[in-house]
C-alpha cells in the first residue's frame, strides 16, 4: 500500500518537475506562472492594462490574418455552390418560361372570351388597376399604439394626397389615408380594429367583410354566408362592392396553423419603409 | 541543399506546434447539422494530450502555455485560464505516460476522459471564481464529448504523420 502511494507520488513529482530533453520550462514553473497571471488579471494593477492592450492588439491582428485562408476557402466553396445553383436555376427558369408561354395563350383565349361574354351581357369593362395618381412616400413613424394601428408618411396635401386614398406596400394593399396634413399623412392600417373592407375569396363567389383585429397574422372575416367554412391556401381580394376600391386587389391570404384557420395580411406593415399612395377608387 | 532538408525537417517536426497556435488564433466552426454542432470540438486539447502522451519532445510546455494565453485573448476569458487548463491536462497526461507500461490506443482513449474532466474542472473553477463570464454548461459538455469522440481519428492521423516523418 505504502509502495503504491510512493509510486504515485514519484510519478506526479516526475511529471511536474522533470523538464525532459526538449522542454525549456518545467510544468510546475508554468502552472505557478499561469496562476500568477490569473491573479494579476483579477487584481488588474495599473501597469497590466497597457501590456494587455498591446497583447490584445497583436493577437487580434494575427487572428484576423489567420482567418484569411478559411475565409478564402469559404468564398471558393460559396462561388462553386452558386455556380451549380445558377445551373439548376436556369433549368427551372426554362421550364417556367415554357409553362408561362403556354399560360399566355390560355390567358389570351380567356380574355377574348371574357370580352365576348361581357359584350353579350352588356357589362361595363373595368380597367382594374389602372391608376391616374400614384406617389411614393416614406414611412416616418410606425408607432405600435394599443389604440390605433396606423403609420405616418412624409407626404401630405402639398403632394396632392387626399383622405381616402389607398396605400400599397410592395403591391399589396396596406391601408387607407385617414388624415392629411400639409407635409404628412396618417394611414390607417388594415390590421386596425376600425378597418372594414369588402372582399371576395379566391375561386369562390363568397363575399364578406375583412375586419382588423390589431394583429397582422390574425384578421377576421365577418358577414360570411351561414355554414360556410373558410378553406386555407386561398387569397382574399377586394370585391369593389363599396364602390370605392378597385376590385381584384390582393389583400390577405388564408392559411392553416396548428389546425387553426388564420388570415394573414399580404403586406407587412412592420417592414414597410416606402409605400405607394394611389387613388385606387372606381368613382374618381 | 543540406540546409533546405534541415529546414524541411524542422517544419515537419514543428507542425503540431504550428497547428496548436493556428487553432488558438482561429476558432473554426462548421455549420450545424440539425440542432447539434458535431464539429464543435477542442482540437487543441487533442493535440496537447496526444503529443504529451506519445511524443513529448515535439511539443514544449512553453508553447502550450503561450497557446493558452493566445486562446484567452481571442475568446476573452481571463488571461491564464486556458493556459492553466492545458497545463493541467499536460500534467495529467504526463502522469499517465509515466504510469503506463504498455500503451494501447483504447486505454489512451479512455484515459482521455479523466484528463478532459480534470482540465475542464480547472477551467470551470477559474471562470466561476475569477470572472463574471457566463457560459453555457451544455455547450461545454457537448464540446468535451465530441473532443473525446473524435480522439481516435486524430490519434490515427497523428500516428501516421509521425511515422511518415520518422521514415523521412
Amino acid at each position: 500500500m505504502a509502495e503504491n502511494r510512493d509510486d504515485i507520488l514519484i510519478a506526479i513529482r516526475y511529471a511536474l518537475l522533470k523538464k525532459g530533453a526538449k522542454q525549456t520550462f518545467s510544468l510546475f514553473f508554468l502552472i505557478v506562472f499561469s496562476i500568477s497571471i490569473i491573479a494579476l488579471d483579477k487584481i488588474s494593477p495599473s501597469y497590466i492594462k497597457p501590456v494587455k492592450n498591446v497583447l490584445n492588439d497583436v493577437v487580434y491582428r494575427v487572428a484576423v490574418v489567420s482567418a484569411q485562408p478559411t475565409r478564402l476557402s469559404r468564398h471558393i466553396f460559396k462561388t462553386i455552390n452558386k455556380h451549380y445553383n445558377v445551373m439548376s436555376e436556369n433549368k427551372f427558369l426554362k421550364k417556367e418560361i415554357e409553362y408561362f408561354k403556354h399560360q399566355q395563350f390560355n390567358n389570351a383565349y380567356l380574355a377574348s372570351e371574357n370580352v365576348i361574354l361581357k359584350t353579350a351581357l352588356n357589362l361595363s369593362d373595368d380597367k382594374g388597376f389602372a391608376q391616374n395618381f400614384s406617389i411614393s412616400a416614406r414611412v416616418i413613424l410606425d408607432q405600435n399604439s394599443p389604440f390605433l394601428k396606423s403609420i405616418l408618411i412624409n407626404k401630405g396635401t402639398n403632394s396632392n394626397i387626399a383622405k381616402g386614398m389607398t396605400v400599397f406596400s410592395n403591391d399589396y394593399l396596406m391601408g387607407t389615408v385617414v388624415e392629411t396634413n400639409y407635409i404628412t399623412s396618417r394611414v390607417l392600417l388594415l390590421t386596425d380594429l376600425n378597418s372594414k373592407l369588402p372582399i371576395i375569396i379566391e375561386n369562390t363567389n363568397i363575399n364578406g367583410i375583412l375586419e382588423g383585429t390589431g394583429k397582422k397574422k390574425n384578421l377576421q372575416l365577418i358577414y360570411l354566408p351561414e355554414n360556410y367554412e373558410i378553406e386555407p391556401n386561398k387569397t382574399i381580394f377586394t370585391s369593389g362592392k363599396d364602390g370605392f376600391l378597385t376590385p381584384g386587389i390582393p389583400v390577405a391570404r388564408i392559411y392553416l396553423k396548428k389546425k387553426k384557420v388564420l388570415i394573414k395580411l399580404l403586406a407587412d406593415p412592420d417592414q414597410a419603409l416606402i409605400v405607394n399612395v394611389t387613388n385606387g377608387q372606381i368613382n374618381k | 541543399m543540406y540546409y533546405l532538408i534541415k529546414l524541411k525537417k524542422k517544419i515537419f517536426h514543428s507542425l503540431p506546434v504550428i497547428f496548436l497556435y493556428f487553432f488558438s488564433f482561429y476558432h473554426f466552426q462548421m455549420p450545424e447539422i440539425g440542432k447539434i454542432n458535431f464539429f464543435a470540438f477542442n482540437i487543441q486539447m487533442i493535440i496537447v494530450y496526444f503529443y504529451i502522451l506519445k511524443f513529448p519532445e515535439h511539443l514544449g510546455y512553453g508553447n502550450i502555455f503561450l497557446a493558452g494565453i493566445i486562446n484567452d485573448t481571442v475568446i476573452g476569458t481571463p488571461l491564464g485560464t486556458t493556459s492553466l487548463s492545458y497545463l493541467s491536462l499536460s500534467l495529467f497526461t504526463s502522469y499517465i505516460r509515466n504510469a503506463t507500461i504498455r500503451p494501447i490506443m483504447t486505454a489512451e482513449w479512455f484515459t482521455f476522459i479523466p484528463a478532459l474532466f480534470f482540465s475542464n474542472l480547472v477551467y470551470l473553477l477559474i471562470i466561476n471564481n475569477f470572472s463574471n463570464v457566463s457560459f453555457y454548461y451544455l455547450e461545454l459538455l457537448q464540446i468535451t464529448f465530441f473532443t473525446f469522440l473524435f480522439f481516435p481519428i486524430f490519434h490515427y492521423v497523428f500516428t501516421q504523420y509521425q511515422k511518415l516523418i520518422t521514415e523521412q
